[in-house]
């Protein structure tokens, strides 16, 4: 293997751990608590902005190349935990929009709303968080370390980021509380009929959800080095929702699957594809349009996608 | 001779307006505790919307509620249904992609598994209180004649079957006083003859029921006291039997 391929490697581990991360939690507020958070990528763009702020130090250090709020040197542990406290504020706010008594589909569209305004303010106001040109330099953790050595340690951060979110998950979307937020899906106010507090548990969801969001955003971050409005349009939240509805609405492995496909074989595999000068770009406008049809595609055919969600069985018998 | 039990549930000129449509206008009846009160009238009469003010559902316009000696006007669906006011939809709401089973599990109170230390603890915290509930639905479920139904979806349901899983899950919780809204509508015979059965046990255990209901029959055989509502208002109150032959209650029948 050489170097570059060694290099694509480390990339490719890294953005589909942080994307299961990211899908994980959009399955969580979606798939299993059926709120239709469109503005999921604003949880991830405050962990990585939170991320970023922790660790760049001072804005003035960077005389005037960079302006941004904040600006602390913390190390990398911490950063990570408070950009994902970031993805946890950012989540909650956005759910509290949710809360109204609106028919989902206009929820949906509020939220889709806020996603398009947090990039319209973070692009406009450069001295938040430096505008449209966005934050670079970011650092990561080993930075003073080898390059080699480096990478294989962050995918094994990223790994056990992974596999302790996961952890996490089940823990959420399994048992009573899993139960009981699919219910919460089905029918809101049956579930209200059976004691169920729906506020609390919708901001509970936005809460843990935004906690994923927040913590693939800064691991993320940590690692590509630099993040800015065009990072995180609202189109990258239905990115991560094709993922989720061809993985399996409500499936923790079956997204876990989805994200492996959409975001890393078919995605990365459209990168393979020949260069064509006379249309720059059309790489990636097919990727959205893939996205898309196979959106429908599913919705129309296979709407519990690959992996349905099943529910646990009792048997027909009395004990 | 001992003072009178305190009625499970005192509404106070309780009124529901939507825009100028008085749907519930000034209405006033109280549930005894252990009894089945029957909520009758002509379509329109505003009894589903009466029952969704009392429930929780929608906030009235003016007027009191009294749940067991507290008032709880106003007070959200969930907090209500905690205290023990359960209520049921007129069209069944099922949980379509939970197992029936399942649809009465979310039901049972006080699950540890939803607590921050049941989620923390995982299944050694919540494990046995779960097998418990477990019993609990199926043994609710054999009564119900729905054995073997466990592990069906609720989308797949029949309507009988919706309903009846309705009504199963609303008594999962333990209730003091349900409000049925036609829990009659769409059962066959059979099922709808063993339902009546089973209200008369569960008031016979303690339980105090509303009811709502078009089948005049069972509200005679069940109901110990009828309430009668026409346009928004209580026209008459009184024992089936009797209400029978009352003019106003023959006319908003006959004139709607």
């Amino acid at each position: 293997m050489t170097t570059g391929q060694e290099f694509y490697l480390v990339v490719l581990l890294v953005y589909l751990g942080t994307n299961l991360l990211a899908a994980w939690g959009l399955n969580l507020e979606f798939g299993v608590a059926g709120i239709a958070n469109l503005a999921y990528i604003v949880t991830i763009a405050a962990g990585a902005y939170t991320y970023a702020v922790c660790t760049l130090g001072p804005s003035s250090n960077h005389s005037g190349f960079q302006q941004y709020i904040g600006g602390y040197t913390l190390p990398f542990p911490v950063a990570v935990g408070a950009g994902a406290l970031g993805g946890v504020v950012a989540g909650v706010l956005i759910g509290i929009t949710g809360l109204k008594r609106l028919r989902p589909d206009y929820q949906a569209v509020v939220m889709l709303v806020i996603s398009l305004m947090a990039v319209t303010v973070v692009s406009a106001d450069q001295g938040l968080l430096n505008g449209n040109s966005g934050l670079a330099l970011i650092p990561g953790p080993f930075s003073d370390q080898d390059p080699e050595v480096f990478r294989w340690a962050y995918v094994g951060i990223v790994a056990l980021a992974c596999v302790a979110g996961f952890f996490v998950l089940r823990r959420f979307t399994t048992g009573p509380i899993g139960r009981t937020l699919r219910a919460m899906r089905d029918d809101e106010y049956a579930a209200a009929a059976v004691g169920k507090d729906i506020v609390l548990l919708r901001l509970m969801v936005q809460a843990v959800g935004g906690a994923f969001g927040g913590l693939s955003g800064a691991l993320l971050v940590a690692f590509i080095g630099g993040w800015n409005p065009g990072a995180w349009a609202y189109v990258e939240t239905l990115a991560l929702l094709t993922a989720v509805i061809v993985g399996g609405v409500g499936n923790d492995r079956g997204v876990t699957v989805g994200t492996f496909v959409i975001a890393t074989l078919l995605l990365q595999g459209l990168q393979f594809l020949p260069e064509i000068t006379a249309r720059e770009g059309l790489k990636q406008d097919l990727g959205w349009i893939l996205l898309g049809t196979l959106t429908i595609a599913f919705i129309w055919l296979r709407p519990q996608g690959i992996f349905p969600e099943r529910r646990p069985k009792y048997g027909g018998q009395s004990p | 001779m001992s003072a009178q039990a305190q009625p499970i549930l005192e509404v106070q000129n309780l009124a529901k307006h939507f825009g100028g449509v008085h749907a519930v206008d000034g209405v006033s009846f109280t549930v005894g505790r252990g009894s089945i009160t029957g909520l009758i009238g002509p379509n329109g009469a505003g009894k589903s919307t009466a029952l969704n003010v009392i429930g929780g559902y929608l906030p009235p316009s003016s007027g009191t509620v009294r749940f067991d000696g507290v008032d709880v006007t106003g007070k959200p669906m969930h907090a209500l249904a905690r205290a023990g006011l359960v209520r049921t939809f007129q069209l069944a709401r099922v949980f379509g992609n939970l197992t029936a089973l399942e649809n009465l599990l979310v039901a049972a109170p006080r699950q540890r598994g939803e607590t921050a230390r049941g989620v923390l603890g995982g299944r050694a915290y919540w494990g046995s209180q779960e097998k418990e509930f477990v019993a609990e639905a199926k043994q609710l479920m054999k009564g119900f004649g729905m054995e073997g139904k466990e592990d069906e979806y609720g989308r797949n349901l029949s309507g009988g079957q919706k309903r009846a899983v309705e009504t199963m899950r609303a008594l999962m919780m333990k209730p003091k006083l349900l409000l049925l809204d036609e829990p009659m509508a769409g059962l066959s015979p059979s099922l709808s003859h063993q339902l009546e059965e089973m209200f008369l046990k569960l008031r016979d255990e303690g339980l105090s029921l509303l009811l709502v209901e078009h089948e005049l029959d069972t509200i005679e055989r069940v109901c110990s006291k009828v309430v009668v509502m026409a346009q928004g208002k209580v026209i008459s109150e009184g024992e089936m039997a009797e209400l029978r032959t009352r003019k106003n209650v023959q006319d908003a029948y006959v004139i709607g």
